[in-house]
């Protein structure tokens, strides 16, 4: 444990201890002794967003007859007292007790982690970075763009973790992310656009340099200009009907996200977010038995070397694993956390989940951990490249990137608006469409897909801010994903 | 006013940085919230928070840098670090091409209406007994689970510049209970939400009535699949507060409006775009919102803001920076807005609504809206809890969940009747930071041939 920190532990482990003589079963906190977010914006040559946020607290928890109490605090000469509220919100919490939270056999784990970076991107100076934005702001420029963004966000984190089974976990998380974006009006008057966001294949160090990799970033400004020209040349919107897909990694990934992410989270499975964001149509009795997708569909919550959704520990402490999610299209295991088990189980008259899934998340010292996607990754299948899947489509079209989505509240069924679409007829891309969007059933929608691209279209994709929970909470996710077609898919909105 | 050691602490900052010819606008956010969380008919986690922000914007010329602080603030130091990373960051901004409008409070505030101390300090114990009583009294009739959670807490914003000597303060409660039950075979869900600025507001023997209200019908009758295609609808209060943020939105967006991605862009104030009924006023003192009356960049005092008059395009929001960059003038809308949706002349109640309506869909709540297309006014999204099925004037069956996938210009077009009734409805989120803010919406909005884009038959 570091050194600066040594003072703390000494006291927060005596809390923990006191904790546990006060009746608690478990208890755990994390310090985050820095936080820090800096996020630059150019919009349209012009800097709009231009500064940083920095956050030092505690958070600590505490397990009282089988409820949790959490609570937070800033001021680090109040530990005794942040504990003291958790223990009466605990108490307050067990006045209405259902099955109650079980966090096991004790597992005690001394650990740390550090992402893969060459260069600290808060030890890159601010020119530094203004250069590389205002660089990719020119190449983004053209005749026929209207308006342009270049986004850049980074973020770390330095979390200690402590519990009452004597763990602890020393944690340093950064998390470079980018966005590329050109728009213009088409003919009819209807805002298009184009984007692209830093992403990769999980190789590789997660530091500025990724954000200076041509390839991953700033090289696809071109790419964008030339597409946006595409959209603003189309004639046609896409006409409504049932037709192939073939998802491209940026948007396979959030359909994966929305579809399977979230409705595998363990605390949505048995109901806690049914007032917020939504339960989910898995139930328990489900888990081992439901054929969620086709053959095709094997889905893992993986461990990538470089990616958001890597974290080394979980914020239990449990060391982040690689866990088989779906096998061959069946449901094989579900994201989550210690304390459910015993509850899952119990509500499926089975044992269906027998290891937890170290997937407790807290996005910063003063919210508590909630089950959360860690990289939820499509293993790649055998169907070889884009090429060769688009070789074999009849009647099906391309779609990339999501431009509105909106998913049922089980996450049962999705809606997806998309940048553009290209039509593939006679297994031969043809002609750009605008406006293209699709909708499903998930359950069905997993069931059509029928081709998976091999490695060489896998890409991980991430985002800075999945929201879920109360009090709300936004974290960092990705997914590796690889091309995707589905058959059979209802596109297109009727006008 | 705030407490008066972190007012002495920003007073000082704010005169450290004039004495230094730096242009800061400094802000402060103090939170003190709690929630319970519901699951299974038991309470899962029980949380509290306190936390102080303070967030300094700097300005030169053409030049602007920011810096937020999430952390215990006690010593002038700390802030003017964070008053000079602002400055580092200003410093190697490159210029903008314009110059952005500097904040400046008009006049003094200092506001607390809408707080209630016994709101801000609700025990979890009493949230609790409110919860347990609803499900002790309904648990009984079925085989029902009980999920939900409860918010509460206080929010003080203080924000001064300096530009001059004078600060703007605000204080005030908020809170918001949901609970929901699911059905356990049947998998069906109602719900109940309470939200308000004071305690009064919450009470469990509304929560029992509205769900008893519910329990005949979703227990006796099976789920009904509506067909695809236009049907007309009553939309409840959550269901028009997401219309009303979408319109918002896509249509009155100064920056979307300029860039030509709204559905208003290109038209002239004036014009129609929706029904005659149609009135949507931004109103920091009308009683049905939590109310800010100042913004955050330097305002201005702000009031009443039309933005639609019988239907009519009255007005648009425009935040300092868009103002900036498109000549305009500033509006008062830096993250601060409290929309009111005009009530009408039909009656109150939803028996009321049900006989107007006389064939149709109720939905009042509708998940996960987006918009697909902005510059058309096009959203989509799902109906969820207490939707029903209405046949000649009567409620009959429960319906799944359906997609409306439609444009918020032809809805509010297509508007027939709006109630005399107005609904507090709480919009608050969580992300970073406690931010209250509510919507005065009608009891109902009466709408026709709203498109149905997908049907399922679940729940």
């Amino acid at each position: 444990m570091a050194s600066q920190c040594a003072e703390i532990a000494g006291r927060v482990n005596a809390e923990l201890r006191r904790m546990v003589d006060a009746g608690c079963s478990f208890a755990d906190a994390r310090y985050f002794d820095e936080s820090s977010s800096e996020f630059l914006l150019l919009y349209d040559g012009n800097l709009e967003g231009n500064g940083a946020e920095w956050e030092r607290g505690i958070g600590v928890r505490v397990l009282y007859h089988g409820a949790w109490g959490f609570a937070a605090t800033a001021n680090l000469d109040a530990i005794p007292a942040c504990f003291d509220r958790a223990l009466a919100n605990g108490r307050a919490a067990a006045m209405l007790p259902g099955c109650p939270r079980d966090m096991g056999a004790a597992r005690p784990v001394t650990g740390s982690y550090r992402p893969s970076v060459v260069r600290d991107p808060f030890g890159v100076p601010l020119r530094d970075k203004l250069a590389l934005m205002q660089c990719l702001d020119a190449e983004l420029q053209a005749p026929h763009v209207e308006h342009r963004f270049v986004y850049i966000h980074t973020q770390r984190c330095r979390v200690f973790y402590w519990n009452s089974e004597g763990t602890e976990i020393d944690r340093l998380h950064i998390h470079p992310f980018g966005y590329l974006r050109v728009m213009a009006t088409d003919a009819e008057g209807c805002a298009q656009r184009r984007s692209h966001e830093l992403s990769g294949n999980g190789q590789g160090t997660r530091g500025f340099e990724w954000l200076a990799d041509g390839d991953e970033f700033g090289n696809h400004a071109e790419r964008l200009k030339s597409e946006l020209a595409d959209i603003l040349a189309a004639a046609e919107a896409l006409t409504p009907g049932r037709r192939s897909v073939i998802l491209l990694p940026a948007q396979g990934w959030i359909q994966a996200h929305e579809t399977i992410g979230h409705a595998l989270e363990l605390d949505r499975i048995l109901g806690y977010e049914r007032s917020y964001m939504g339960a989910s149509h898995v139930k328990p009795w489900m888990i081992g038995t439901l054929q969620y997708g086709s053959e095709k569909l094997n889905c893992r919550a993986g461990v990538i070397p470089n990616s958001a959704g890597t974290f080394g520990y979980d914020d239990e402490g449990s060391p982040q694993q690689d866990i088989p999610l779906i096998e061959k299209g069946l449901l094989v295991n579900v994201l989550s956390s210690r304390a459910d088990l015993a509850e899952v189980n119990a509500a499926a008259g089975r044992t269906v989940v027998t290891e937890a899934g170290n997937a407790a998340r807290a996005c910063a010292f003063y919210r508590s951990p909630i089950d959360r996607m860690t990289n939820v990754n499509i293993d790649p299948g055998e169907d070889g490249t884009l090429e060769d899947i688009i070789a074999s489509t009849e009647d099906g079209i391309i779609l990339d990137k999501y431009s509105s989505w909106s998913i049922g509240p089980n996450r049962e069924h999705f809606h997806f608006a998309c940048e553009l679409a290209w039509e593939v007829k006679d297994g031969a891309r043809a002609r750009v469409l605008k406006n293209p969007s699709y909708q499903g059933h998930t359950l069905e929608f997993w069931h059509a897909l029928d081709m998976v691209g091999d490695e060489r279209t896998w890409r991980v994709e991430q985002t800075s801010d999945c929201g879920k929970g109360e009090p709300n909470q936004a974290i960092q996710v990705a997914h590796g994903v690889p091309v995707m077609r589905f058959h059979n898919v209802e596109t297109g909105e009727m006008r | 006013m705030l407490a008066p050691r972190l007012r002495e602490l920003l007073c000082t900052t704010r005169d450290y940085a004039r004495r230094e010819g730096i242009q800061a606008e400094l802000s402060l956010h103090r939170e003190r919230s709690s929630l319970i969380r519901l699951g299974n008919s038991a309470v899962a986690l029980s949380t509290s928070e306190e936390l102080t922000r303070f967030d300094v914007k700097v300005q030169d010329g053409r030049r602007v840098g920011s810096y937020h602080v999430n952390s215990d603030l006690t010593s002038a130091e700390q802030l003017r670090d964070a008053l000079n990373r602002a400055m580092e960051f200003c410093a190697a901004s490159p210029e903008n091409e314009y110059e952005p409008i500097f904040g400046l409070v008009e006049e003094d505030v200092d506001d607390s209406h809408g707080f209630d101390p016994a709101l801000e300090a609700l025990p979890p114990e009493e949230k609790i007994e409110v919860c347990a009583k609803v499900i002790e009294a309904i648990k009984p009739k079925g085989a029902y689970d009980f999920s939900g959670s409860w918010s509460s807490g206080s929010t003080e914003f203080y924000y001064t510049t300096t530009a001059n000597d004078r600060e703007a303060y605000r204080r005030l409660t908020d809170g918001k209970l949901v609970l929901t039950i699911q059905e356990q075979q049947h998998k069906w869900e109602i719900y109940n939400e309470q939200s308000g600025k004071g305690k009064a507001e919450f009470s469990a023997d509304n929560a029992i009535m509205e769900l008893e209200r519910l329990l005949p019908i979703y227990e006796s009758q099976p789920g009904y699949a509506p067909p695809l295609g236009n049907t007309r609808v009553i939309f409840g209060p959550q269901a028009i507060g997401e219309l009303l943020m979408m319109t918002l939105w896509g249509g009155f967006v100064g920056r979307m409006y300029e860039e030509k991605q709204a559905y208003t862009s290109g038209k002239p104030f004036g014009e129609q775009l929706f029904s005659p009924l149609i009135s949507i006023t931004d109103d920091p003192g009308h009683p049905g919102v939590y109310g800010m009356p100042f913004d955050f960049n330097g305002m201005r005092r702000r009031r009443a803001f039309p933005l639609v008059g019988g239907g009519m395009f009255r007005g648009l929001i425009y935040d300092t920076r868009t103002a900036a960059k498109y000549g305009k003038t500033p509006t008062g809308h830096d993250g601060a807005i409290d929309l009111v949706l005009s009530t009408g002349d039909a009656p109150a109640g939803l028996d009321a609504a049900f006989s107007l309506t006389g064939d149709g869909l109720y939905i009042p709540f509708l998940h996960y809206v987006n918009m697909p297309e902005p510059s058309k006014g096009l959203m989509t999204g799902a109906s969820r809890f207490n939707a029903l099925r209405i046949v000649d004037g009567r409620p009959v069956a429960p319906i799944f969940s359906v997609r409306i996938t439609d444009s918020v210009v032809t809805i509010l077009s297509n508007t027939l009747a709006i109630s005399s009734l107005p609904v507090f409805l709480d919009v608050s989120t969580t992300y970073e930071r406690r931010s209250p803010q509510a919507v005065s919406v009608p009891e109902y909005l009466i709408c026709d041939n709203v498109r149905i884009s997908d049907t399922t038959e679940s729940f």
